[in-house]
């Protein structure tokens, strides 16, 4: 096996419409300026994923897009619980989080059975939560947006990650709300932006797991410094602006 | 020329007192310097059929514009090109796309008794409201340019803005125009449409040349992501900077853009379709260039203004976009990277995800990042590679910092700006003039 670090982008097109290449990118990016030689590797239905991947990230996409893809994401099944299982890391957002779920029950059309990867349900609402949301953690606090129409409901053993200090949330938790779940190194979640570049404690932790997993040492250091100050910087103005923000939208 | 145009619905004195009330309110909003809306809703209030019998007045009907990128530019083009051919054009001025934005201007254009002065109408409307706004005007003309990623907080799915589209055309009662070039465009099922549907497009040549093609949505919802092919009545053949050659039916038209970029010659392509619906055999393609040839660009499309207040000196050219793909468009059509380059952003786009769905390699450097958003626009560019001068959200002092910086050797600067931190650029060079008539 070779030093470099695998980074798996799946369903690119279909469900890649929040700048979800955004957290591939910031792996990526991460990585090499720490002196790890990264490769990202966007794999669409039907083609098959790289072996030893590393990382893999899922992105965000209509429902139409998410039915276009079940069948395929379903022939990989046991290809991702493994993965899971054996620790490798992984973050859905929005769409794709939702397939990785047990099942997604839509305002029309028949429900989704999942892969049932992380146990929760969804359920579709007619209610968009849309605006910035916080989201405290374990590796600090998750900032991003949240433009969603759906309440998951967590199963036995689905395992929050962080609480929302800020923003609507996907779940409710702890006398809070939930945005992020975890299993494992796997997370799924409803915060976009996209997540990672926003945050970049989270985006190491995840780096450091999937590195010492294969035995390669990373650390980030100073080339790193304008990737946080900027991220810092948008944190800031994020947490500014988070209580006075109003977003208009249609209704379902 | 007018001879054998339909006779306006009887319009008169019921509507003087409805008219009037509109009319002050419309004095009223001007003076304290505020929106448009309210005269417009007063007067729908006061006077319900006033709005479908100004509509049924305009002799060659009236069109509609709709499109996620270039409603206001192809809005401009379609008048030009009418106005080259004689006809006296009502168009809404830029971004009063509303419903009531829509019924204002109507009825800053109309006499007391209700009487509209113009041959045709051409309005730019807003996607979410097309089909309401369809119900009470009318349009003989439906034109739909693109369907792209865009204000995905507002309309959730890019498939049901398509949707808003489609169906908003089947309300037309002359011409449905849409992109061949766009996934979920080119799928019109032309059998639900009252109108015989007419497409535009760009040639296949052009588009593979082109780095990003034309980036409308994928379609991903048929099974089939891309396009279904079909005949272009209008179809940009050439492309050279701003000078595109445009087959439209069996005539060729050539025409200089007001600007640089393959997304404005796709929406010539469309304006001249519109155009040749309209006017129907009086139409005609050396006319159509010289309206071409008559439009000044609009604000913050390829723009030029001074940078100290000095014509005879250095000048910047504002690049408006509002979303990846007129971004990415705009980059695209660059001539090189630029010597010295402005780039912002406020909470006037809120969700900037998009963002890193833009390729900015053809952007090596920026000197100043700017606008409420200054910093995540950074932290995407800082991930792309981009060298970074400064990073300012204050605009103003962004300004200072441009106007300070060595004098570019081309004398030109180029800044990227949302519409917002346009009207806010242009006023901090000194052009505040307000955007309100096209022209
Ligand atoms: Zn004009």
């Amino acid at each position: 096996m070779s030093d470099t670090v695998r980074i798996i982008q799946l369903y690119p097109n279909e469900l890649g419409i929040t700048g979800d290449r955004g957290n591939a990118r910031s792996l990526q990016v991460r990585l090499e300026r720490g002196g790890v030689s990264a490769e990202v590797h966007r794999v669409s239905a039907g083609e098959p994923i790289p072996a030893d991947p590393d990382i893999l990230v899922f992105g965000n996409g209509p429902l139409s897009a998410m039915r276009t893809v079940i069948d395929d994401l379903r022939s990989r099944a046991t290809q991702l619980s493994d993965f899971v299982a054996d620790g490798g890391s992984l973050l859905a957002v929005g769409g794709s989080a939702e397939l990785l779920s047990a099942s997604v029950e839509p305002l029309e059309g028949a429900p989704i059975e999942g892969l049932g990867i992380f146990p929760f349900r969804v359920q579709r609402t007619r209610e968009r939560k849309v605006g910035y949301i916080l989201v405290d953690t374990a590796d600090g606090r998750v900032i991003g947006f949240e433009d969603h129409a759906s309440r998951w409901s967590l199963g036995n053993g689905a395992l929050p990650y962080g609480t929302v200090a800020a923003g609507r949330g996907s779940f409710e938790h702890a006398g809070s709300a939930g945005e992020i779940v975890r299993r494992d190194n796997a997370f799924a979640t409803n915060v976009q932006g996209p997540v990672l570049p926003l945050n970049p404690h989270w985006t190491d932790a995840i780096l450091a797991t999937a590195t010492s997993r294969r035995g390669i040492v990373w650390a980030s250091g100073a080339s790193h410094v304008p990737l946080d100050e900027y991220a810092g910087g948008a944190r800031s103005a994020i947490e500014r602006l988070v209580h006075g923000k109003d977003f208009s939208s249609i209704g379902l | 020329m007018m001879s054998g145009a339909p006779q306006a619905r009887s319009a008169g004195i019921r509507y003087v007192f409805p008219v009037l009330a509109g009319k002050l309110a419309r004095f009223a909003t001007r003076l304290r310097g505020g929106g448009s809306a309210f005269p417009g809703y007063l007067t729908n209030r006061l006077a319900p059929s006033l709005l479908p019998t100004l509509a049924d007045q305009f002799r060659y009907g009236v069109v509609f514009v709709l499109g996620s990128n270039g409603k206001t530019t192809t809005t401009h083009m379609i008048s030009e090109v009418l106005r080259a051919h004689g006809l006296t054009v009502f168009t809404n001025p830029t971004g009063a796309n509303l419903p009531q934005g829509v019924t204002s201007a109507l009825l800053a254009d109309a006499t007391l008794t209700g009487r509209i002065r113009a041959d045709v109408a051409v309005l730019e409307v807003d996607e979410g409201y097309a089909a309401d706004l369809a119900d009470q005007l009318s349009p003989t003309v439906i034109l739909s340019l693109n369907v792209q990623v865009d204000q995905l907080y507002r309309f959730y799915e890019t498939e049901r803005v398509a949707d808003m589209m489609l169906d908003a055309s089947t309300r037309a009662s002359g011409h449905v125009v849409v992109n061949r070039d766009d996934p979920y465009l080119s799928k019109i099922d032309t059998s639900t449409m009252r109108a015989e549907v007419s497409f535009f497009g760009v040639s296949p040549e052009l588009v593979a040349a082109s780095a990003h093609g034309l980036a409308n949505a994928v379609d991903t919802r048929s099974g089939n992501t891309g396009t279904v092919e079909r005949d272009a009545f209008a179809e940009v053949t050439r492309a050279h900077g701003r000078d595109v050659t445009v087959r439209v039916g069996d005539a060729e038209a050539e025409i200089t853009l007001p600007a640089r970029g393959l997304h404005y010659a796709a929406d010539a392509a469309a304006a001249l379709t519109v155009a040749a619906r309209v006017l129907g055999e009086d139409f005609s393609v050396d006319r159509a260039a010289t309206g071409f040839s008559r439009m000044a660009p609009a604000y913050g499309r390829g723009e030029v203004i001074p940078l100290r207040r000095n014509p005879a000196g250095e000048q910047v050219e504002f690049v408006m976009f509002k979303n990846a793909p007129s971004l990415q468009m705009n980059l695209d059509a660059l001539e090189g990277a630029p010597e010295r380059a402005l780039i912002a952003i406020d909470e006037g786009t809120p969700d900037v995800s998009w963002l890193y769905d833009v390729d900015f390699d053809v952007l090596p450097r920026v000197d100043v990042v700017t606008g409420e958003k200054a910093y995540q626009l950074a932290l995407c560019l800082e991930h792309a590679g981009v060298d970074i001068g400064v990073v300012e959200p204050d605009m103003e002092k962004a300004v200072a910092l441009m106007r300070a910086l060595e004098p570019a050797p081309s004398g030109r600067q180029t800044w990227f700006v949302n519409y917002e931190l346009m009207m806010i650029g242009r006023k901090l060079l000194g052009h505040g003039d307000q955007e309100v008539a096209r022209r």
